[in-house]
């Protein structure tokens, strides 16, 4: 399984020999070797914690390492903090991004490295150079949009030509396409294929196989903190690279049988709020309905002003038959209605509560409290159960949920939301950044919540997603719902023609 | 390396024990014997001479405390403390001289008074906020000055002691006065100030209020996302946070001198020690009780070095600024070492 690494010819960009990174109670990096060449795509891949982002903590001078050495370039370097790797040409696009939402394109991109005159911030100049590095490498972007506009996937790409701006030659990508379509997805290969033909290197972490098959050289397999695999892309299949990330055969992509759809649990007529208008939907008990889009067309305004969370400017929204358009989230949840939102740290949980106070969110006035009274016994008894239901893994319930890993968040979340059993609920990006273990799992929670006669939204990125869980796909564009497919109809092909706009060769029901 | 990551994990230990430190380094600097000020300062506050002193001064220290604490837990800052403080001394000095009920009743009217004075000024605040879009912190703080004003100018005209230089109320009448323990001048306003913080940690441990404040403080957002509605929660616990300034306000003019002097309310500035106090135990409970008892005993002890050593009380001050220099840097470290450790479990 673990041949020895590639002898490449060409020189090595980047080169971490030995690495052991050690926290309390767990070894995160095991003697990891990795040799990453010049002008060379290689996939670092893994589920959460298998160590990847704690190798690259250490490439990019966040961690040190307990021991074994780094060397860039072929020269043996020491990097105290991310500042220092920078100066050595490596850049970074962590999964979330640090950018300043109030402040414009331009000023991201050069921002701690601005172009001057007379000691000043040359504003033309910053601009002039945004546009220059955007056109160079086909990353269209505004240089004068306010960052805080823009949807994930253009932030993505003010990242990286914040990057190239400062010089990297060495491009390392946190889970770049957790956020993005196909299209879009695709559009950061061709980018990435272009910077890496220029003689940059990209270091891509990222468990999602697809675009690990299709724009990578070479794959690098952690498990468990030690490298169990070194694939060279061309030579290697999908289950290969699964079997190596979990260890077992996993089933991928599955596509489930449909449901058997009852009454109308939701009914959206004419709904307009910001950057959604004219939407109609309809999900029926025992039915999961996949909305599909590139990100930013507007699903998630819809979905926030379905839970309450955005005014509704016009329009009716119906749940069970009651008009619920103007209600507060709490009214709505209080009339059935449960949502997984698409943030889970800014949104979805608390991060520094613990997972037992994370668990109780929304139930605390219902299940768990009497009078105004919430016994610890009661919050404490129903996280341990909520944790043993959906397979949650914490040391304890009362470590914070920081603590846990992306996908035990997520089934935080999801189990948190599911143990309400309410007749109508929202999922948003339900295994964005989740493991492939784990987005088994989740999927299977989700068709049983529907076999269990729930109505359920769905609105995913992940096209595999839409088209293995939905009964019904809706695709939005530019804040409408485009095209509605059967789950038979809805073929990658179709669904990403009509992502894009383009034309839909079925006209909008119901 | 594993010492000092515990340390920085008790960010209130590491800035105590680096303001004693540093203190004592000052105290050298200047020629004096640390440890006879630093025994000047234990055996002056919590001594048998001593000990009413720190437990009449903790009344009003924690009173404010906990009033500062209650907003703060939820993430929302009061610094209308002052106003809402003397609105409540001088709804007390109002309502001792002029009911006519009982003096017993008469206390217990004037305590409830200066509660729904400080509560319903606090609310004005989060009526500011919740309907003009004022943010709290200004319009908290702006209110208070026309509410010392109001009742500054209370005093020194319509309500002043006839005849006296001084710009105060006359005196409450016999029996309106909250009872003391023993000779000493504590009143039973500390059982009250006490009950109110095991109340606060009632409400904060056990109740699902508790719970929706706490997490609103943690992240609003999540809190907002779940149905908490935040304009009546800014609302509810700024009237509990004024009503508690405002109890302390009575309680001050319901013992020593019985009456409303402009100014003495707020001279010793404890609603800012309050807030210290406050800010130091991240406005948890218990720590809330003992920061401000920590504070008291400094407050106390550092007048009793003064008299005792050559060490002017100042030193107290220069204490107490390291101590809040070393909490503000800590406000930098927990969202650092979230992510650096988030992988690793």
């Amino acid at each position: 399984m673990t041949p020895p690494p590639p002898a490449d010819m060409r020189e090595a960009a980047v080169e971490l020999r030995g690495i052991t990174k050690r926290f309390p109670g767990t070894l995160a990096n095991d003697a990891v070797d990795l040799t990453v060449s010049r002008g060379e795509i290689h996939a670092l891949m893994g589920e959460n914690g298998a160590g990847k982002s704690t190798l690259m903590s250490v490439l990019y001078g966040m961690e040190r390492p307990d021991a074994g050495t780094v060397h860039v370039d072929g020269r043996e370097v020491t990097f105290s903090d991310p500042g220092d790797a920078m100066a050595a040409g490596l850049g970074m696009v962590h999964q979330s991004f640090k950018l300043f939402d109030s402040l414009t394109v331009a000023e991201n991109v050069v921002y701690a490295a601005e172009p001057r005159r007379f000691g000043l911030v040359d504003r033309g100049a910053a601009r002039r150079r945004v546009r220059e590095l955007a056109e160079e490498h086909g990353l269209a972007v505004d240089p004068d949009a306010l960052v805080g506009d823009l949807p994930v996937g253009l932030r993505q790409r003010v990242e990286i030509l914040k990057l190239l701006h400062r010089g990297a030659r060495t491009l390392i990508l946190d889970e770049p396409t957790a956020v993005l379509t196909p299209a879009e997805a695709d559009a950061l290969f061709a980018v990435l294929k272009s910077l890496a033909a220029q003689g940059r290197t990209v270091i891509l972490v990222t468990h999602k196989l697809r675009e690990v098959l299709e724009g990578s050289d070479n794959v690098t397999v952690l498990r468990d903190g030690r490298v169990v695999a070194r694939l060279v892309t061309a030579e290697t299949s999908a289950a290969d690279i699964a079997a190596a990330m979990t260890g077992r055969a996993v089933e991928l992509d599955r596509v489930h049988a449909s449901g058997t759809p009852g009454a109308t649990v939701l009914d959206v007529t004419d709904l307009a709020t910001d950057g959604v208008r004219g939407v109609q939907l309809a999900v029926r008990a025992g039915e999961i309905v996949g909305i599909a889009g590139v990100a930013g067309n507007g699903q998630s305004e819809l979905v926030e002003a379905l839970a309450g969370l955005r005014p509704v400017t016009a329009g009716r929204v119906a749940l069970l038959g009651d008009d619920i358009t103007h209600a507060s989230a709490t009214e709505r949840r209080a009339r059935g209605l449960a949502y997984v939102p698409e943030d889970r740290h800014a949104v979805g949980t608390a991060p520094a509560a613990s997972v037992a106070d994370n668990l109780a969110m929304g139930h605390h006035r219902t299940s768990l409290s009497s009078r105004g009274l919430l016994p610890p016994t009661a919050v404490r008894g129903h996280a341990q159960r909520l944790i043993e239901r959906f397979g949650i893994k914490a040391s304890s319930p009362e470590v914070p949920a920081s603590s846990l890993s992306g996908g035990n968040l997520q089934k935080l979340l999801i189990g948190r939301e599911l143990a309400h059993d309410a007749p109508l609920l929202l999922v948003e990006q339900p295994t964005r950044g989740v493991d492939i273990g784990a987005v088994q799992n989740i999927h299977d929670q989700l068709i049983a919540y529907r076999d269990a006669g729930h109505a359920v939204l769905l609105v995913s990125a992940e096209l595999s997603e839409i088209r293995g869980l939905a009964d019904r796909v809706l695709v939005m564009y530019e804040g409408r719902v485009t095209a509605s497919y059967d789950k038979a109809e809805a073929d990658e092909r179709t669904l990403g023609l009509a992502m894009a706009g383009g034309p839909a060769p079925t006209e909008v029901r119901d | 390396m594993h010492r000092i990551k515990a340390v920085v994990a008790s960010p209130v230990a590491f800035s105590v024990l680096a303001g004693v430190v540093i203190g004592a380094l000052f105290l050298v600097g200047t020629g004096a014997d640390p440890v006879a000020a630093y025994e000047a300062v234990i055996t002056g506050s919590l001594g048998a001479d001593g000990i009413g002193s720190t437990l009449t001064t903790l009344t009003s220290v924690l009173g404010l405390a906990l009033a500062l604490a209650v907003p703060l837990r939820a993430g929302l800052i009061n610094l209308g403390g002052d106003g809402q403080l003397v609105l409540g001394g001088m709804a007390a000095a109002v309502t001792g001289l002029y009911s006519p009920l009982p003096a017993p009743l008469t206390v217990v009217l004037s305590l409830l008074a200066g509660m729904a004075a400080g509560a319903g000024y606090a609310a004005l605040a989060a009526v500011c906020e919740n309907r003009f879009g004022v943010p709290l912190l200004v319009s908290s703080l702006l209110l208070s000055y026309p509410a010392a004003s109001f009742a500054s100018y209370l005093a020194r005209y319509p309500l002043k002691e006839p005849g006296s230089s001084l710009p105060q109320t006359r005196q409450l009448p016999d029996g309106v006065a909250l009872a003391t323990f023993g000779s000493s001048t504590v009143t039973v306003g500390l059982l009250l100030v006490v009950v109110a913080a095991a109340a606060y940690w009632f409400t904060d441990r056990r109740t699902a209020f508790g719970y929706e404040m706490r997490m609103t403080g943690l992240n609003a957002r999540f809190s907002a996302y779940a149905g908490v509605e935040r304009k009546g929660l800014t609302l509810r616990l700024m009237a509990v946070s004024g009503a508690l300034a405002g109890l302390v306000g009575a309680i001050g003019v319901l013992s020593f001198p019985y009456r409303f002097l402009d100014g003495s309310l707020t001279a010793s500035g404890y609603t800012w020690t309050g807030l210290t106090a406050a800010l130091l135990a991240a406005a948890s409970p218990v720590g809330t009780v003992l920061a401000s008892f920590f504070f008291a005993v400094l407050q106390v002890g550092g007048l009793s070095m003064e008299r005792t050593t050559e060490v002017p009380r100042e030193l107290t001050q220069v204490l107490q600024a390291i101590v809040i220099v070393f909490l503000a840097a800590r406000l930098r470290f927990p969202q650092w070492w979230f992510n650096r450790r988030k992988e690793a479990v």
